[in-house]
């Protein structure tokens, strides 16, 4: 840990956070929690836990900006005027002090940063995960196989909780006339819409394929490298998104429409529950992968490592469609058509 | 070596800070966001220069790839904003909507 | 061996942070947002890809070193020069189209910044000419 690097990145947050306060247009504002996710990606990078940095990075500096501007283009760009401080003001800013500062004495009680003999790392779980995963899973990357294979009852419910956002999506702002017109209209020529600019186009044109080869290695690489279905699930959303935001939705939509997104998000999931079931199936319970020795090749660790895959890939699956149909519906308020 | 790494990484951070003023006092919000892409970019070779002092680069590699991909993003999304409120307002001052409670936006 | 690796490397550091000094001077001295886009626009590219290949050299220079058992250290090179290579190729279109939409945002102020020779024509003169007399 490099205490220069992360002391310099604090301060810049702090100046963030207080940058994005007085900033009265939202789009800047909503520009500056780009920044805001660029510096806490690096802190995170600087103590070395790359998975986590790489979902953020992912998540927060690319699409989480750009569902900001699109629901910025939808509402109103500059902040109401500010009255006097009123009541309620005033209140919530006491809560906010008296709340901070029992969070600042709380921290004096924590362990320091990276003591090896502090509570997370000294459990006997920790240990045993630390020591054995590679023996039982043959997966060198510490956080696939804990969260794939260890913990995938959690990761499960992860993608289904990312499912359920889809769906209240589209149950709150979802027009469904609109959306029936549009099933009729998009499919039939392509020409992409006037508004899109000819070099930001082509360029986007060698960027896509390349964006979603390397989300497909991501997914596939995760056992070996930082990474796994989640990261890569959001990058090849964030290539659709792309498509949307250089040739015009109605482009996007040609190639993944929204009824198919919602049937390969249920297929990501019927995946995922249904290699659990398969396992219950076969004898074992729900999740545990050394049963399907009897199917896949190489082994107990192999069939666990190769199950590992097929459920991230799954995830994938679910996270990639779930991401494009959020951006489609906010950026065009249910309609599909028209919008940012 | 390395302690020309760590000085390169530094002064860049700082030199990012530097940034950090146009991002607050820009007049326009196009100044902001300019500021912001070049701040992305800077974040990208961060990253590899992390890496190198970890001395691990495999690791960080993938990500730093991840990011200048994500990164274009952004601009894009901010400038299409622009490029689509225009056309807003040109087709409200062509066809004026009465009001409505469901807004005419298109 | 190892020196020359470093000296390239770090030469080509300096360089480039050299470009992003006078990048980031551009963009908090200049006075309007056409030339802060310009400074921002070109010098953060370059000073990002100079950095980026001393960083390319400085891991390339293991794999010099024993070439039979380190090849794995020319995938992260050849990943670096990627990412060096992506940028040359979309740094610029944000440029572009950041400054297109600035065009349209300010198009209809008049908050650009216009040279003006000190002896030569002012703005509404030059605007008022026509073609002919203009060339």
């Amino acid at each position: 840990m490099i205490w220069q690097l992360d002391l310099i990145l604090l301060i810049f947050l702090v100046i963030t956070a207080l940058i994005s306060l007085r900033v009265r247009d939202l789009l800047g504002a909503s520009m500056v929690f780009g920044i805001y996710s660029f510096l806490i990606c690096l802190l995170w990078a600087g103590m070395g836990a790359v998975d986590v940095a790489f979902t953020e990075a992912a998540v927060g500096a690319g699409v989480s900006t750009v569902i900001l501007v699109a629901t910025v283009y939808h509402t109103r760009r500059v902040t109401g005027g500010h009255k006097r401080a009123s009541g309620m003001k005033v209140l919530s800013l006491l809560l906010m002090l008296v709340l901070g500062g029992v969070l600042l004495h709380a921290s004096g009680d924590f362990p320091a940063l990276g003591d090896p003999t502090s509570p997370a790392n000294d459990h006997p779980v920790a240990q045993y995960y630390i020591e054995g995963s590679y023996q039982d899973t043959k997966v060198p990357n510490l956080v696939t196989s804990v969260l794939a294979d260890y913990r995938g009852y959690d990761t499960l419910f992860e993608t289904v909780v990312v499912f359920v956002a889809g769906i209240g999506i589209l149950a709150v702002i979802g027009v469904p006339t609109a959306r029936m017109r549009r099933e009729e209209v998009c499919g039939d020529t392509a020409q992409f819409g006037e508004d899109s600019d000819l070099i930001i186009l082509q360029t986007c044109r060698l960027v896509v394929p390349v964006l979603q080869l390397f989300a497909l290695y991501v997914i596939a690489h995760g056992h070996h490298s930082p990474g796994g279905g989640f990261q890569g699930g959001v990058l090849f959303g964030a290539s659709y998104i792309l498509l949307a935001l250089s040739g015009g939705l109605r482009e996007a939509l040609r190639r993944l429409s929204e009824s198919m997104s919602f049937r390969l998000a249920a297929c990501g999931i019927v995946i995922y529950a249904g290699f659990g079931l398969l396992c219950m199936a076969l004898g074992s319970s729900f999740l545990d992968y050394a049963i399907l020795d009897s199917i896949l090749p190489g082994g107990v660790a192999m069939a666990r490592s190769h199950s590992m895959l097929i459920v991230e890939a799954g995830v994938g699956f679910t996270v990639t469609t779930i991401l494009f149909v959020i951006y489609a519906n906010l950026a065009t308020r249910g309609k599909l058509e028209g919008g940012l | 070596m390395n302690g020309f790494i760590l000085g390169v990484a530094l002064f860049m951070l700082l030199l990012v800070g530097a940034l950090l003023y146009r991002v607050c006092v820009g007049p326009t919000a196009i100044d902001r966001i300019v500021a912001v892409n070049a701040i992305g970019t800077k974040t990208t070779v961060l990253l590899v220069l992390i890496g190198l002092l970890f001395d691990d680069v495999g690791m960080f590699v993938d990500f730093a790839v991840a990011y200048g991909l994500l990164n274009f993003m952004g601009s894009l999304a901010a400038a299409r904003y622009f490029q689509r409120s225009e056309r807003r307002a040109e087709a409200d001052l062509r066809h004026p909507l009465p009001i409505q409670s469901n807004g005419g936006d298109a | 061996m190892s020196l020359f690796f470093d000296i390239l490397a770090g030469s080509l550091m300096a360089a480039g942070l050299i470009f992003f000094v006078g990048t980031v001077t551009g963009m908090l001295r200049f006075p309007d947002f056409y030339t802060r886009m310009h400074a921002g626009g070109k010098g953060d590219t370059l000073s990002t890809i100079l950095i980026l290949l001393g960083a390319a050299v400085h891991v390339s220079e293991d794999f010099f070193h024993d070439p039979i058992h380190q090849w794995g250290v020319l995938l992260v090179m050849v990943k670096i020069l990627g990412i060096a290579a992506f940028l040359m190729l979309t740094s610029p279109t944000s440029t572009h189209a950041l400054m297109r939409a600035g065009f349209e945002d300010a198009h209809e102020t008049d908050e650009t910044v216009v040279d003006k020779d000190q002896d030569g024509p002012s703005l509404e003169e030059l605007q008022s000419r026509t073609w002919e007399e203009r060339s």
